[in-house]
């Protein structure tokens, strides 16, 4: 018990430890960067300010301290949970993304899940019928829908599901005034969902699938087959909870990767959501934005890490005492 | 009595597996090798020889004890340096699973002579093709494997090649980690037969790592038993399968399957349990050159 | 193939490093001719395209394909079938160019994590995840404002910074279980230095992984010029790519100009999907063995 508890602080600084780096980092790059932060705040007028008005501006932000004391001012409001406000909407970052979270948790959250459970049941299909038709067939779409960007699809959706056929809307996330209705929203989502799921499943079908051949090559299938399974069972029983531990802890890794990265869809199908906030806050310099943001997801990818870890270890025996498991299988960008 | 051409005392190792806990592989192993002797290491898997032929090789270093070949201390980082070239040529290593010790993408011809471009080493017979002919032809292999991959042979042919590796730089000492294991007995018995023919040739000393005692008996002139990395009993081949003294090689003997089958039935396999193993011992010479391991 | 009659008697066939036999070539012919068209025609564009693709003539806006405009004109007048191989040179060159950066970044990070010892191994790794846990996006807007101007060579280099972090931890993982294998333990035995290991046994093992990454990689910087020129984070559109006529897309949409949209794309997908039939072939399939299920 004590060893565990001893793991868990460790691990906890390493969390924070690497929380602190992050924030150090994308604090330096983004204040070092060319350009003007007070143009996010001020908008146009910021550029016709006269050099006083520009100073007593800058003070007013905090923007004229040196670095290190912009950053510990930063981090003393961060430990407060106070994240400063957000220059270009000028409200509090928290509740800011508060209110973005929900749109993008539900198309991220929807998106993850039909990838988690269509990738194996495609792979097994795959395994199944290798070499036959069905198998070479979604092979085929699957090498196709991964080469499309994302943008380029959601504009060909767009194109012929609202523009032309006008049978689903092409942007936002609710009509306006309907935000409470569920069919209103689901009806804006489809599209952005359809791309979601037809970018990102093909790449963990295809892993599903190369890990399972891999498996039934194995000589204990034989032996299973020689006792009289059935293929289906192997298949289910045995093949598959092999691969689960590294299925499921690649899908842990994957949670921040498929959630946040939605900035393209969601910008393309000006989805109201993080992507879209994130992509602003970087665009514009909106830097008390910008950085919440940036903490927020290396916090999740660093979580997830750890849960894949964890996950692996619960189900796989072997990693309990060996070296930890890492999202070596990952292997696109 | 030739001279000591290796001299291992004392030789232990202790993996270790997370910060707090290792486990000991050998425990104060010593052993002498001659010059133009075969020496047979025996004991179940586990038991540490594997590890023993690492430190030999320099490929693990050793927690404790000392190593010593032809006089250079091999836990010497300086010793070993001046002496680079003689330890590199004249210490070969044959290593237990032929599939995984040679480069699947390299052809046989590259891989027998890999040795000999690594230490740039003039071929004796002209090219280095030429060379590559002699040393497979020497070892019963056809000219025709020798554009072929490892993949594509036989475990029989594999393990053939690695010996001609081994042997095109003419050692002095090898060590051959169960070479015979993962072969098929018929295939065994050619390959045991090829190192008693290249030792009689040669004139080298080998270091032959087994668990099957029969080859050992056959082959070896001395034979030390490991067992849990503890060396508990050494002596020459025909003393020790006479008069074994330890009970653990009894058991190991009494393990031995018989090839006549009305004796085979009579054979009583004798038990030996870890927990009857004193905890002090020390190694006694009990006759000459027989060794065992006895309380203190 | 021989590997088929030489059923290797041994227990395991070879290591978990791909597969010794040979890549499937069947079927190669066809990416490989049309990549080659694709490449050829955007190098030599000038000997044969009809207009000067720089050339805004307001006359013709939003031509539909015709006889002149074979591939009709974009908002500015200017000829979409001259622009797509006079800015396909641009997005081929960012591909290449980001994938040269990318995996030489990979491969040397990549390697040193793979031969470096436990604890600094670890650091390499945390770093790594740090900067990976950082949106791509942002990464690449953070880099592209310091660097200032938008320009080809400055795309392919923050394209290239950023990309090149999960391969680095493919190339550490391959280089770290090379290193272990026993062929590797046995020509250090035989007193292989490091680089005589690294050119006989590491290289060759670990290449048909690396050229299938690289070939990835350069796929995968095309389409990120593409998509960062679309969302206006890119190049301009005067700088014409074929992620920058896309960028005019959104506009097209209301207008059903079709073209606008799908000719670039169209030749963007080709691109792509050739660039990955090649890059699998380089992987190599399954192994042939039989199914056993």
């Amino acid at each position: 018990m004590r060893h565990n508890a001893l793991l868990l602080t460790k691990k906890l600084i390493i969390f924070l430890a690497g929380l602190l780096a992050l924030s150090m980092a994308v604090f330096c790059v983004s204040r070092m960067a060319p350009g003007d932060a007070l143009i996010s705040y001020y908008g146009e007028r910021a550029e016709k300010m006269s050099p006083d008005e520009r100073s007593a501006a800058e003070a007013r932000l905090g923007l004229d301290r040196p670095l290190h004391v912009q950053y510990v001012r930063w981090l003393s409001g961060a430990a407060r949970g106070d994240f400063g406000i957000s220059f270009m909407y000028k409200t509090d970052v928290l509740s800011l993304i508060r209110s973005r979270l929900g749109n993008t948790l539900i198309l991220g959250g929807s998106g993850f899940a039909l990838i988690f459970f269509l990738a194996p049941l495609l792979g097994i299909l795959c395994t199944r019928l290798e070499g036959r038709w069905p198998d070479r067939l979604i092979c085929r779409l699957g090498a196709v829908s991964g080469c499309i960007p994302e943008f380029w699809l959601s504009l060909l959706l767009i194109a012929l599901f609202s523009v032309t056929l006008r049978l689903l809307p092409g942007s936002g996330a609710y009509c306006v005034g309907k935000s409470g209705e569920l069919a209103d929203r689901l009806e804006h989502l489809v599209l952005p969902l359809t791309v979601v799921v037809l970018s990102h499943l093909w790449y963990y079908t295809y892993l599903v699938r190369s890990r399972l051949l891999g498996e039934v090559r194995q000589d204990y299938v034989l032996l299973a087959k020689s006792k009289g399974l059935t293929p289906r069972r192997i298949l289910f029983r045995h093949c598959l909870r092999n691969i689960m531990p590294s299925y499921l802890s690649l899908m842990a890794i994957s949670i921040p990767h498929i959630l946040g990265g939605t900035y393209i869809v969601e910008s393309v199908f000006s989805y109201p959501g993080l992507g879209t906030l994130s992509y602003e806050s970087a665009r514009y310099k909106d830097y008390n934005l910008l950085m919440l943001l940036c903490v927020l997801s290396g916090a999740s990818v660093m979580l997830c890490s750890s849960l894949a870890q964890a996950v692996s270890r619960r189900i796989d025996p072997r990693m309990r005492d060996g070296t930890p498991v890492s999202g070596e299988a990952r292997n696109d960008g | 009595m030739a001279e000591i051409l290796l001299d291992v005392r004392g030789l232990t190792h202790r993996y270790a597996m997370t910060s707090s806990r290792s486990v000991t592989a050998l425990d104060g192993v010593s052993f002498q090798i001659r010059h133009g002797e075969i020496f047979g290491l025996v004991g179940q898997s586990g038991s540490g020889k594997s590890t023993a032929a690492r430190c030999i090789m320099n490929l693990l270093r050793p927690t404790g004890g000392d190593l010593h070949y032809k006089g250079v201390d091999l836990l010497d980082p300086k010793q070993r340096r001046e002496n680079r070239r003689m330890l590199q040529t004249t210490r070969q290593l044959i290593f237990q699973d032929s599939a995984s010790s040679l480069n699947p993408r390299m052809t046989l011809a590259d891989i027998i002579t890999e040795p000999m471009v690594i230490n740039s080493v003039k071929p004796p017979r002209g090219s280095m093709r030429a060379e590559a002919e002699f040393q497979a032809a020497k070892v019963g292999l056809s000219p025709s494997c020798l554009d072929r991959r490892p993949p594509e042979l036989s475990g029989g042919q594999r393990q053939r090649a690695a010996i001609a590796r081994a042997l095109c730089m003419e050692p002095e000492l090898l060590i051959a980690d169960e070479p015979v294991a993962s072969l098929d007995v018929s295939v065994q018995a050619q390959i045991l037969n090829l190192f008693r023919h290249f030792q009689t040739e040669h004139g080298f000393s080998l270091l032959f790592i087994a668990h099957d005692l029969s080859a050992v008996h056959w082959l070896c002139d001395r034979v030390g038993v490991l067992f849990h990395g503890l060396l508990v009993e050494s002596a020459p081949t025909t003393e020790l399968f006479e008069n074994p003294l330890h009970p653990c090689t009894r058991a190991l003997l009494s393990s031995v399957p018989l090839p006549d089958p009305r004796r085979e039935r009579q054979r009583r396999l004798e038990r030996f349990d870890t927990d009857t193993l004193p905890a002090a011992e020390t190694l006694r010479e009990v006759s000459p050159e027989h060794f065992v391991l006895k309380e203190d | 193939m021989t590997a088929d009659k030489f059923v290797p008697a041994a227990p395991r066939p070879i290591c978990d490093a791909p597969p010794p036999v040979p890549p499937r070539r069947h079927g190669l012919f066809l990416p490989a001719a049309l990549l080659g068209i694709i490449v050829l025609g955007c190098l030599c564009c000038e000997l044969f395209i009809p207009r000067d693709p720089t050339y805004m003539d307001l006359r013709f806006c939003n031509v539909p394909p015709c006889r002149d405009f074979p591939f009709g004109t974009d908002s500015m007048g200017r000829d979409i079938f001259s622009m797509i191989w006079y800015g396909g040179r641009v997005s081929l060159l960012i591909g290449f160019a980001a994938a040269a950066v990318s995996t030489l970044a990979a491969v040397v990070l990549g390697s040193l994590a793979g031969l470096a010892p436990p604890q600094p191994e670890t650091l390499l790794l945390r770093a790594n995840e740090i900067v990976m846990s950082v949106p791509n996006l942002l990464l690449v807007v953070l880099i592209q404002s310091v660097l200032g101007k938008p320009r080809a060579m400055g795309i392919a280099l923050v394209l290239g910074l950023t990309g090149w972090m999960s391969m680095a931890r493919v190339v550490r993982t391959e280089v770290r279980q090379l290193r272990q294998s026993e062929f590797v333990l046995a020509s250090q035995c035989m007193g292989g230095g490091f680089f005589h290991v690294l050119r006989r046994h590491l290289a060759p093992n670990f290449l048909p992984s690396i050229t299938y990454m690289a070939v990835m990689n350069v796929r995968a910087a095309i389409a990120a010029e593409s998509t960062l020129s679309f969302m206006g984070l890119g190049l301009p559109p005067e700088v014409i790519s074929w992620g920058s006529m896309l960028s005019l897309a959104e506009s097209a949409l209301t207008g059903h100009q079709w073209w606008i949209i799908l000719i670039p794309g169209f030749f963007l997908l080709v691109t792509l999907l050739c660039l990955t039939a090649l890059g699998n072939a380089a992987h190599g399939g399954v192994s042939r063995r039989h199914s056993n299920l």
